[in-house]
């Protein structure tokens, strides 16, 4: 039987099975496209056929109690913001196309997000003829994303606004604000929690208000900046790789002393006494001469335990640059540490090309600045 | 309708069923015969339950007991639930009173399985402390992955110099060499994505993490070839990156070291092969070192791999021919007669017979020229010119070079002398 809305998806399915049929004919070969108009038909024809079959879902319409106990025919349970919401994603989309791509991406996440709840709360609001099972049963769909997800944006803004404070305070103040506020936090929450009768307004308003509190000031202090030592490290970048011998001014010295915890450190290279040598992994014993693979992201750690400050230098090979017009330039590779203090330490980052066998000129080794009869040997083969 | 209907109608129900019941177990039947008669291949060069060094048998003595517990434990359960299956089928009997809780059985089946995991975690937390211990090293190598094959470097420090005669570098790839009775710390990393060496005969599996140095006990208690493959999806050739694991006596091993380290020496002049070493100047040495290969002016002619390839690495091929399988240790360079004779040979003949390298009649023409023809039709790998944007030019394998028949001949008669 042909009912209202089985006959749109009639129409759409007969639609699509001429549309696969003019694919054919208009892409000779390609049959991508029309596979996926058939399929689509197929689904067309198939939900028709669901319509046709329920009839709709129609009631009778001599059948009054049916109307009036039916799913459809049940109010919403109560204001919806959603529709209000969506219309507010999308106009962040528009303004994101001609703004930036950021709250472009925003706006669509949001827009998907809210467009969702919408419609999940549309389905909900009717899902059965009793009120208080439609609310439950919402509960049911969106909470295992809406609790979770709401959650994580809520430390999201805690952990920036916060980090925005601690990176705008100076040295000395920073650990006293993190003792202060954590002292507050774990007393508050001690006595929350220790006396029972305190109303959950008191405790929900106290941490609203710590919540504006919080993100205005991480907000202010955002737009204020970080600590003019931060922005003068940010620029030197301490973990690029430097030409040797340009020094600036350490604001952090311990800065680079821990490697990242996806590396692993190739070579522990340790001046102690005057004397240069290597530490490795699968080497039970100290070294002279270490071999370092080519052609791979190697960190080495240079640890100072002499008087002083002192450089590693670890010089592998040359580079031959042609500079045009029969023109060479013969420049040396080298990778160093910064001028490291007594018991400082640094990693370096190096990617060694060439085999040392390369350059029988000039030896790969490692060195430190300003001591002539200590070095240790490095071969790459 | 009335219930006796009702009752008739599901008294027929199992009637149905019962024949196709019977095909859904023949088919579990089938495959479990399948799976069982699998497991007594007798050509199974990766099998874990035949351990052939200390480290594996470490794991060996562990798994054992733990497999033969579980199995009795599995036995128990799947017969005990069948029984429940078909002791309490539906034949229209009321449904029974539903009670909740027997604290003696819950307490009984909690602390048995608690003891059993105990008894299984003491031996197994021993077990893991033994196969991290690094200090009784005696040689060490490094083990680099990169898509799809592993690369070998002999470090020639330490005691590795001192003992064992590595006085200089020595790079392979696809299979490792090693002393029998030494405790090897194989240095596993990755130059691209993560991969994962395992040789089931002699160790477990270890990692190999970009950025990251993984420490891997290997020891071999007698001389022989040890199958192994990459255990981590790498890309698309995972499948085609294979290891092998050679062990030798001390003697032979110190052959095999001597050998790696011999200059260098040009074919005869006049000779296919010294055609061959001129059109691989030419064609191969930008991606392959051959060490002591010298160009026209007499220097030494350097590889390039780090401007061609992804990973910064390719073969090196100085010594190509003492290897006897190839690219990702995937395909023979041996025919498969000589192949036999060298793999399936005891331990007393297999060093001698390992150490001939790949000989002329020996060598395995069809994959070695198939490979050359073109590389990539026969393992797979990003190796189209055309499609190189994402890596800026840069291949993930060997290109297809489009050399000519002559050329090929030349080439597989220069690779012969690289031994
Ligand atoms: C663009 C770089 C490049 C060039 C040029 C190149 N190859 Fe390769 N070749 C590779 C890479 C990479 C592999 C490793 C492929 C693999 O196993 O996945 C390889 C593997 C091989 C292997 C197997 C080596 C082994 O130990 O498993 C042989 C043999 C070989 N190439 C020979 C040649 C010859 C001969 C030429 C010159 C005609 C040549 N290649 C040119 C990159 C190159
Ligand atoms: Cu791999």
């Amino acid at each position: 039987m042909i009912t209202t809305s089985s006959k749109l998806f009639y129409g759409l399915g007969t639609l699509s099975f001429v549309g696969a049929l003019v694919w054919v004919v208009a892409h000779d070969g390609s049959s991508l496209g029309s596979i996926a108009l058939i399929f689509l038909a197929v689904s067309l024809l198939f939900l028709g056929g669901i319509a046709s079959y329920v009839r709709d879902g129609h009631v009778l319409s001599t059948d009054t109690t049916a109307h009036a106990s039916a799913p459809a025919a049940q109010s919403a349970s109560g204001n919806s913001w959603w529709p209000l919401a969506s219309a507010l994603s999308l106009g962040m989309v528009v303004v994101g196309l001609i703004s930036s791509p950021g709250i472009f991406k925003i706006g669509v996440a949001l827009s998907i997000a809210m467009f969702g709840e919408w419609m999940i709360t549309n389905w909900s609001d009717r899902a059965s003829a009793d009120a208080t099972y439609n609310d439950k049963v919402r509960g049911w769909v969106v909470h295992p994303l809406e609790i979770p997800i709401g959650g994580a944006l809520l430390l999201t803004v805690i952990v920036l606004s916060f980090s925005r404070i601690m990176l705008s305070v100076s040295t000395g103040a920073g650990p006293i604000i993190f003792g202060v506020v954590g002292t507050v936090v774990l007393v508050g929450g001690s006595l929350v929690s220790v006396r029972r009768g305190v109303s959950k307004t008191l405790v929900g308003g106290a941490c609203a208000v710590a919540l504006v509190a919080l993100t205005g000031v991480g907000l202010a202090t955002a737009l204020n900046g970080e600590r003019h030592e931060l922005v003068e490290a940010a620029e030197y970048d301490h973990y690029a790789v430097h030409p040797c011998g340009e020094e600036a001014e350490e604001y952090d010295e311990e800065a680079s002393r821990a490697v990242s915890a996806k590396s692993s450190v190739a070579a522990t290279v340790i001046f102690k006494d005057g004397e240069l040598y290597a530490e490795m992994d699968g080497f039970p014993d100290p070294l002279t001469s270490i071999s370092l693979q080519r052609s791979y992201d190697l960190t080495i750690l240079f640890r100072n335990e002499s008087v002083g400050e002192h450089r590693m230098i670890l010089n592998y090979g040359n580079v031959v640059e042609d500079l045009g017009g029969g023109v060479t330039r013969d420049s040396k590779l080298q990778a160093c540490t910064a001028l490291i203090g007594e018991g400082g330490e640094q990693a370096i980052i190096v990617r060694i090309p060439k085999p040392s066998s390369a350059s029988p000129q000039s030896p790969y080794n490692i060195v430190v600045s300003g001591v002539e009869d200590s070095s240790i040997e490095v071969l790459v083969p | 309708m009335s219930t006796v209907e009702t009752m008739k109608d599901r008294g027929a129900e199992p009637m149905k069923i019962l024949p196709r019941g019977h095909a859904a177990l023949k088919a579990s039947l089938a495959v479990s015969a399948l799976t069982f008669l699998a497991s007594c291949a007798r050509d199974a060069p990766q099998d874990t339950w035949q351990p052939a060094g200390p480290n594996a048998e470490q794991i060996d003595n562990l798994q054992r007991p733990v497999f033969y517990v579980a199995g009795v434990v599995g036995v128990i359960v799947l017969v005990a639930i069948g029984w429940a299956i078909w002791r309490y089928r539906d034949r229209g009997q009321a449904i029974p009173e539903q009670t909740h809780g027997k604290p003696v059985v819950e307490v009984v089946l909690t602390v048995i399985p608690a003891l059993i995991l105990l008894g299984v975690a003491i031996p197994t937390a021993g077990s893991i402390f033994k196969l991290a211990k690094t200090s009784d090293t005696e040689m060490t190598i490094n083990v680099t992955g990169q898509q799809w094959w592993w690369e070998y470097d002999y470090p020639a420090v330490g005691p590795n110099a001192e003992q064992y005669g590595i006085t200089a570098p020595i790079v392979t790839s696809g299979q490792l060499v090693i002393p029998e009775n030494t405790k090897v710390l194989l240095r596993v990393t990755s130059r691209d994505v993560i991969h994962s060496y395992w040789i089931p005969k002699l160790n477990g599996k270890k990692d190999s993490v970009p950025g990251r140095v993984h420490l891997l006990r290997l020891e071999g208690a007698k001389p022989g070839i040890y199958a192994g493959q990459c255990t981590e999806f790498c890309g698309l050739s995972h499948s085609y990156m294979r290891m092998e694991a050679v062990v030798l006596s001390r003697a032979d091993y110190n052959a095999w070291v001597a050998n790696q380290l011999e200059a260098y020496t040009s074919p005869a002049a006049g000779t296919l092969a010294a055609e061959g070493e001129g059109v691989f100047i030419q064609q191969c040495s930008r991606c392959h070192q051959v060490n002591g290969l010298l160009n026209a002016v007499g220097e030494p002619i350097i590889s390039a791999p780090d401007q061609y390839m992804v990973s910064g690495a390719a073969p090196n091929l100085t010594n190509l021919m003492t290897r006897n399988t190839f690219a990702g240790a995937s395909w023979d360079l041996l025919t498969p007669e000589c192949r036999e004779d060298v793999w399936k040979s005891d331990s007393a003949t297999f060093g001698a017979k390992y150490l001939n390298g790949v000989t002329t009649d020996c060598l395995n023409q069809k994959d070695l020229r198939e490979w050359l023809r073109n590389a990539p039709g026969k393992k797979p790998m990003y190796a189209n010119p055309e499609n190189l944007a994402a890596t800026g030019g840069k291949y993930r394998g060997m290109p297809a070079l489009g050399l000519t028949e002559d050329q090929i001949n030349s080439i597989v008669a220069y690779l012969l002398e690289r031994k």
